[in-house]
C-alpha cells in the first residue's frame, strides 16, 4: 500500500468515526463539533484528490458558514448544555434500519455503476471553472448560476422583509433605557 | 440627499478617527517627553504640605514642646495617638503632668491633620516622609519622643 | 547573490543526494514544521513586546524596562511564568472541548502560514488557490474560539464568543471584498503570481483611489477578524473579564494569547503580499538605476518590514480608538463598510477592464 492509499484510508476512517460520533453523542454542541471534524475531513479529501478550489470552498461554506450557524442555534437553544435523554429502543432500532438501507442502497448503486476510466488529467484551475460557470454554449453553467443567484436574491429580500422594523411601529424608549 | 449625508458622515468618520491618530503618533515620535519617574532611582519631588506621617519635634537639646495635655489624642478620630503621662517634679519641688510616652499607630493613621490643628503648643506636626513599608506591622507602631527627652523650658 | 532560494535548493540537492525521494519529504517536513514554530514563538516574544514599547510611547511611558537592556526579555521573563504555573479546568467544564479548543485555535494559525512568501521562492506551499485558502481556513479559528466559550461554562465566556462569533462573520465579508479587488487587478489566486505583478509597484500605488480604500477597509476588517481594540468585543476586560478565555491559565491560555498575536501577524503579511508587494522591493515603473539600488535589500527583509510596518498601524488603532459597542460594531461593518466595499469592487472592476492601472 503507498502512501497515497494510506493517506485516503485515514482520511475516511476520520469522516465515518467522526460522523459516527456526531450522531450518537448525547451532547448537543459536542454533536457539532463532530460534524464539524467530517466536514473538514471531506475537505481533506478533497484536497487529496487535488481539486483545491473545491476544498476551499468546502471549508468556507461549510465548516465557516453552515457549522457556524448550527453552533449559534445551539447557544440559543434552552438547556443546551445538559445531556440529551436516551432515545427510546424502538426508535433506535428504526434508526439503525434506515442508515443500514440507506448504506447499502448506495453501495448497490455505486456498484452497479461503470465508472469510466479517463486518462487526461482533470484541470481544475480556477479560470476554466469560472469560464463554465458564464458559457452559455456546451458545458456551460449559465443558466443554473443565474438561476441561484436569483434564488439567493429572494432569500436575501424575505430576511430583510422579516427582519425590518414597521415603520409605524415605535419602540418603547422606557424599555430600552430602564430595563 | 441622503447619499449626501451618508458620504459625508463618512468623511467626518475619516476625518476625527485621523485627528486622534495624529495625537497618538506625535507622542510616539517623541520619546523624550516620557513623565513616568523610574521611582527608586529618580526620587519624586514632594510638595512641603505633603502629609506622610505625625513626627513629634526635637531641637538640638533634645528637648521637645509637648506637654502631655492629650488634645491630640482627642482630637484623632481614629484612635492613632496614645500618650502616656508621668509626673515629674519640679525643681521647687511640685509634681507636674509630663510626656512618658507619645505612641503614635501608623497603620490606622488618616493623615487628617487634626492632632496638628489640636496641639496648643505646635508640639507635632505632618512629615513629609512616604517610604512606610516594614515586614512586620507591629513596627508600625511607633514611639515619637526621643529617649530621654524632655519638655522645653518655658512652654507650659 | 545570497538567497533564501538557493539556501533551500541547495538544501533539497544535499537531501535528494543522500536520501529516498519519501524519505527526503519527511525530513523536508520536519525542518518545515521546526522552522515554522520557532517563527511563531520568536513572533510571541517580539509582538507582544513590542506592543507593550508601542502602548507605553503612546501614553507617554516607558514600558517594561527592567528585564534585560531596555527591558528586552521581559516576554522570556513572562513566558517562563507562564508555563510554571498551573493549569487549572473549572467544574462541570466540557473537558475534552476545553482542552481541544487551544489547540485547535493553534493548528488553524499554522495552517494559514502554509501559503504566505516570506522570500523569492520561501514559501512552504504555492498552492494554486492561495488567497481563497487563506480566506477559507481563517474562518474556522472562530470555532475554537466559541469552542473555548462554551465549553468553560461560564457566562462571560460565552458572552464573549458569542460577539466573537458574530463579528468574525460579519468582518469577513468585507475583508474577502477588499482582498478581491486586488485579485480582480491582479488576475489570479496565486500568491506567487500576486507578487510578480507588483513588480512595477505596489497595488496600493498603482491601483489608484479604489486600492486605497480597499487598502483601508481591509486594515479594519483584519483588525476586527484579529479580535483586537477598538474591536476587542470579544473580551472586552471591563465588561467581560477577558471573554472567551477568562477560564484558561497557564500554558493553555498562553496559546490563545500566542495565536491572537500570529493572526496578527498572518492578517499584516497577507495585507503586504497582497497591497504593499509582500517580498518585491519598492520598485517605481522602468526607472532602473532606482529599481536595482533597491533590489541590493533582500526580499526578506522587504517582507518583515512592510509586515511590521502594518502590524504597527493596527497597534496604533488600538491605543488611539476607544472600543466600539456590539452594535456600532454590527452597524459599521453592515451599513458602512460592506456596501462602500461592493461599489468599491465596482470600481475596480473598470479600472481593471480599462486598464487604467499602471
Amino acid at each position: 500500500m503507498t502512501a497515497y492509499q494510506i493517506t485516503f484510508y485515514g482520511i475516511a476512517a476520520l469522516i465515518l468515526v467522526t460522523g459516527f460520533l456526531s450522531v450518537t453523542t448525547r451532547k448537543i454542541f459536542r454533536s457539532a463539533i463532530w460534524l464539524l471534524l467530517s466536514l473538514i475531513g471531506v475537505a481533506g479529501l478533497y484536497f487529496w484528490m487535488e481539486v483545491e478550489f473545491i476544498a476551499a470552498v468546502q471549508i468556507a461554506v461549510y465548516v465557516g458558514g453552515i457549522v457556524v450557524l448550527i453552533i449559534f442555534a445551539v447557544f440559543l437553544t434552552q438547556q443546551s448544555g445538559n445531556e440529551m435523554p436516551k432515545a427510546p429502543p424502538a426508535r433506535t432500532l428504526f434508526a439503525v434500519l434506515s442508515a443500514l438501507f440507506g448504506m447499502a442502497f448506495s453501495i448497490y448503486i455505486i456498484c452497479n455503476i461503470k465508472f469510466p476510466v479517463r486518462n487526461e488529467v482533470l484541470d481544475a484551475s480556477v479560470s476554466k471553472i469560472g469560464t463554465a460557470m458564464l458559457h452559455t454554449g456546451k458545458d456551460g453553467y449559465a443558466l443554473p448560476f443565474e438561476v441561484v443567484s436569483i434564488l439567493l436574491l429572494a432569500a436575501m429580500v424575505g430576511c430583510i422583509v422579516i427582519a425590518m422594523k414597521n415603520p409605524g411601529e415605535k419602540i418603547d424608549e422606557k424599555i430600552i433605557n430602564h430595563p | 440627499m441622503f447619499l449626501i449625508k451618508y458620504i459625508k458622515e463618512v468623511f467626518g468618520a475619516v476625518k476625527s478617527l485621523a485627528i486622534g491618530m495624529r495625537r497618538t503618533l506625535s507622542y510616539f515620535v517623541r520619546p523624550k517627553e516620557i513623565i513616568t519617574q523610574q521611582y527608586p532611582d529618580e526620587r519624586p519631588v514632594i510638595a512641603e504640605r505633603f502629609r506622610g506621617e505625625v513626627v513629634l519635634m526635637h531641637d538640638e537639646n533634645n528637648e521637645h514642646a509637648c506637654t502631655g495635655c492629650t488634645a491630640c489624642e482627642l482630637a484623632c478620630p481614629n484612635g492613632t495617638i496614645k500618650i502616656v503621662t508621668k509626673f515629674d517634679t519640679t525643681p521647687e519641688g511640685k509634681k507636674k503632668k509630663a510626656l512618658d510616652t507619645f505612641v503614635y499607630r501608623l497603620e490606622m493613621c488618616t493623615m487628617c491633620n487634626l492632632c496638628v490643628e489640636a496641639c496648643p503648643t505646635s508640639a507635632i506636626k505632618m512629615d513629609t516622609a512616604y517610604e512606610h513599608s516594614v515586614f512586620d506591622r507591629n513596627k508600625l507602631t511607633k514611639k515619637l519622643n526621643n529617649e530621654g527627652s524632655k519638655i522645653r523650658s518655658g512652654v507650659e | 547573490m545570497w538567497s533564501l532560494n538557493e539556501i533551500v535548493k541547495s538544501t533539497d540537492l544535499k537531501l535528494n543526494e543522500l536520501f529516498k525521494p519519501g524519505m527526503v519529504f519527511f525530513i523536508e517536513a520536519i525542518i518545515v514544521a521546526l522552522l515554522a514554530i520557532s517563527l511563531f514563538a520568536i513572533l510571541g516574544l517580539v509582538l507582544v513586546l513590542m506592543e507593550r514599547k508601542v502602548s507605553s510611547f503612546m501614553q507617554v511611558r516607558l514600558g517594561p524596562n527592567r528585564v534585560g537592556p531596555k527591558g528586552m526579555f521581559q516576554t522570556v521573563a513572562d513566558t517562563i511564568k507562564l508555563i510554571v504555573k498551573e493549569g487549572m479546568t473549572p467544574d462541570n467544564a466540557d473537558r475534552f472541548l476545553f482542552h481541544l479548543a487551544p489547540f485547535l485555535v493553534m493548528i488553524v494559525a499554522m495552517i494559514l502560514l502554509a501559503p504566505l512568501p516570506f522570500a523569492n521562492g520561501f514559501q512552504i506551499w504555492d498552492i494554486n488557490i492561495g488567497v481563497l485558502f487563506v480566506s477559507a481556513v481563517s474562518s474556522v479559528s472562530v470555532i475554537g474560539i466559541l469552542m473555548a466559550g462554551w465549553s468553560s461554562n461560564n457566562k462571560y465566556s460565552l458572552l464573549g464568543a458569542m460577539r466573537s462569533g458574530a463579528q468574525i462573520v460579519s468582518y469577513e465579508l468585507s475583508a474577502g471584498f477588499s482582498i478581491l479587488a486586488i485579485v480582480i487587478l491582479s488576475g489570479s489566486l496565486t500568491f506567487s503570481d500576486i507578487i510578480q505583478s507588483q513588480a512595477n509597484g505596489w497595488w496600493l500605488f498603482k491601483g489608484h483611489i479604489p486600492a486605497l480604500i480597499a487598502f483601508v477597509i481591509f486594515i479594519i476588517a483584519a483588525t476586527a477578524e484579529t479580535n483586537r481594540a477598538p474591536f476587542d468585543m470579544a473580551e472586552a476586560e471591563s465588561e467581560l473579564t477577558a471573554g472567551f478565555h477568562t477560564e484558561y491559565s497557564g500554558m493553555k491560555f498562553a496559546l490563545f494569547f500566542l495565536a491572537e498575536y500570529v493572526n496578527v501577524f498572518i492578517v499584516c503579511a497577507i495585507g503586504a503580499t497582497l497591497f504593499l508587494g509582500g517580498w518585491m522591493p519598492l520598485h517605481f515603473g522602468d526607472n532602473t538605476t532606482f529599481n536595482h539600488v533597491m533590489d541590493y535589500i533582500p526580499g526578506i527583509v522587504w517582507f518583515f518590514g512592510k509586515t511590521f510596518f502594518l502590524i504597527f498601524i493596527m497597534m496604533w488603532f488600538r491605543w488611539t480608538f476607544p472600543r466600539l459597542r456590539i452594535d456600532q460594531l454590527l452597524n459599521l461593518e453592515w451599513k458602512y463598510l460592506l456596501p462602500i466595499s461592493l461599489i468599491n469592487l465596482l470600481l475596480v472592476t473598470v479600472v481593471a477592464i480599462s486598464g487604467w492601472h499602471f
